[in-house]
């Protein structure tokens, strides 16, 4: 699993968005916007393999959050990316 | 044996918001009453740093099979009578028409550097046929030099500011304008459908006129610095909204033009976008179609906070 290596992380503002155009015929060009531990993980994830494990290894670097914690965190931030189209098919 | 005729061709030179467009079209053709609303643009000569490069072919359209994937049949301005194609290494955009004679086709190389046109010069809508099609390369290769084109019409203000109102058609884009220039003093008309933005080498952003004004025949030589997007709405009441962030970038994004199909030139779009809306006001406006709605946009922008004028 990887994140698309297509779509580009820009901060416009105080926010982290991603525009990622629809390539149908008709325009449904969609913005994604971020929150910070999100975009921070966005960078350090690109071109890398994705999953659980290390989502929350590095959630756990960064932050003073049980294993536990970061893990349940970790599983759902990839069902968010999953859910928006984010993740490489 | 007979060599195959070749007309002889000229090269046209324009400049639109600073960028060199460079035409080479069949010498017998008056190309300044084929495109009049290039006049204003013509540079004497050019230099090497065209930009892009549109060559005329008076030829039969290439045949359907040599069009490639379809892309794109939405056009605002050609309704069912466009077609936009994808093919290796190329893009084609296609106006129809139901006599083959009529219709009118551009090749393009991906980045719309180099394209060539075929159509019929005896053709009584020429003028119109390749004036949007050259807005469609200049569209296109603009957003690789920081520059986008968009659907907007622009109020300059005391000369040296410029405010855009976008909108979907029938919004009341020109409208809008037009109520400025009733009710604000030293206002003048920039352009009424596709100016240019462009985010300068010093950081600046400026707002171009171009030949192309929709059908308001606006087409100036002139810049002014942009000092914001209003995105207008109708409404029973006038109310001005601030957006910023990704909330200005989104009530933008959709007066921009770019291909949606070409990765580079749409990331190109969206960086030069990303910092246009952090460097100029972006704002929402519900309104009526009266002067105080005028009024509003006009305090909102240059009388207000995050304005370089306080009130008098």
């Amino acid at each position: 699993m990887k994140l698309r290596q297509d779509l580009v992380l820009r901060k416009v503002g105080d926010d982290y968005i991603m525009v990622d155009p629809s390539q149908g015929m008709v325009d449904l060009s969609k913005v994604h916007t971020l929150n910070e531990t999100a975009a921070w993980l966005w960078e350090q994830l690109t071109g890398k393999e994705v999953n659980v494990e290390q989502i929350a290894t590095r959630l756990c670097e960064r932050y003073d959050v049980s294993r536990e914690k970061a893990i349940a965190d970790a599983e759902s931030l990839i069902q968010e990316f999953d859910k928006a189209g984010l993740l490489e098919a | 044996m007979e060599a195959e005729k070749k007309p002889i061709l000229t090269n046209h030179y324009y400049e639109i918001a600073g960028l060199q467009l460079e035409l080479r079209f069949p010498s017998t053709l008056n190309l300044d009453n084929v495109l009049s609303s290039f006049v204003g643009f013509r540079k004497d000569r050019g230099d090497g740093t065209s930009v892009a490069v549109v060559t005329f072919k008076e030829e039969e359209v290439p045949s359907e099979e040599e069009w490639g994937a379809l892309r794109s049949d939405i056009s605002l301005v050609w309704g069912d009578n466009f077609r936009f194609y994808e093919q290796e290494g190329a893009f084609v955009t296609l106006i129809k028409h139901n006599v083959k004679d009529k219709q009118w086709m551009m090749k393009s190389t991906k980045d719309f550097r180099e394209s060539v046109l075929y159509g019929k010069s005896e053709d009584p809508r020429m003028g119109e046929f390749v004036s949007w099609l050259l807005m469609v390369v200049f569209g296109q290769v603009g957003l690789q030099h920081q520059l986008i084109l968009i659907h907007a019409s622009v109020i300059a203000y005391k000369n040296k500011q410029g405010v855009a109102f976008l909108g979907k058609s029938g919004t009341g884009k020109s409208t809008h304008s037009r109520l400025w220039l009733q009710h604000i003093p030293n206002t003048e008309l920039l352009n009424d459908d596709n100016p240019v933005v462009r985010l300068e080498e010093d950081g600046k952003v400026m707002i171009y006129g171009t030949p192309w004004s929709g059908k308001t025949p606006c087409y100036k030589d002139k810049r002014v610095e942009l000092k914001g997007f209003v995105r207008l709405e109708q409404a029973p009441l006038n109310r001005f909204t601030r957006k910023k962030g990704m909330e200005g970038l989104i009530a933008v994004l959709p007066s921009c033009t770019a291909l949606r199909w070409n990765k580079d030139l749409f990331n190109a779009m969206t960086d030069t976008l990303s910092q246009l809306v952090d460097r100029v006001n972006v704002g929402h406006l519900e309104c009526l179609p009266d002067a105080d709605a005028a009024k509003m946009s006009h305090k909102a922008l240059f009388y207000e906070k995050n304005s370089d004028e306080v009130v008098a």
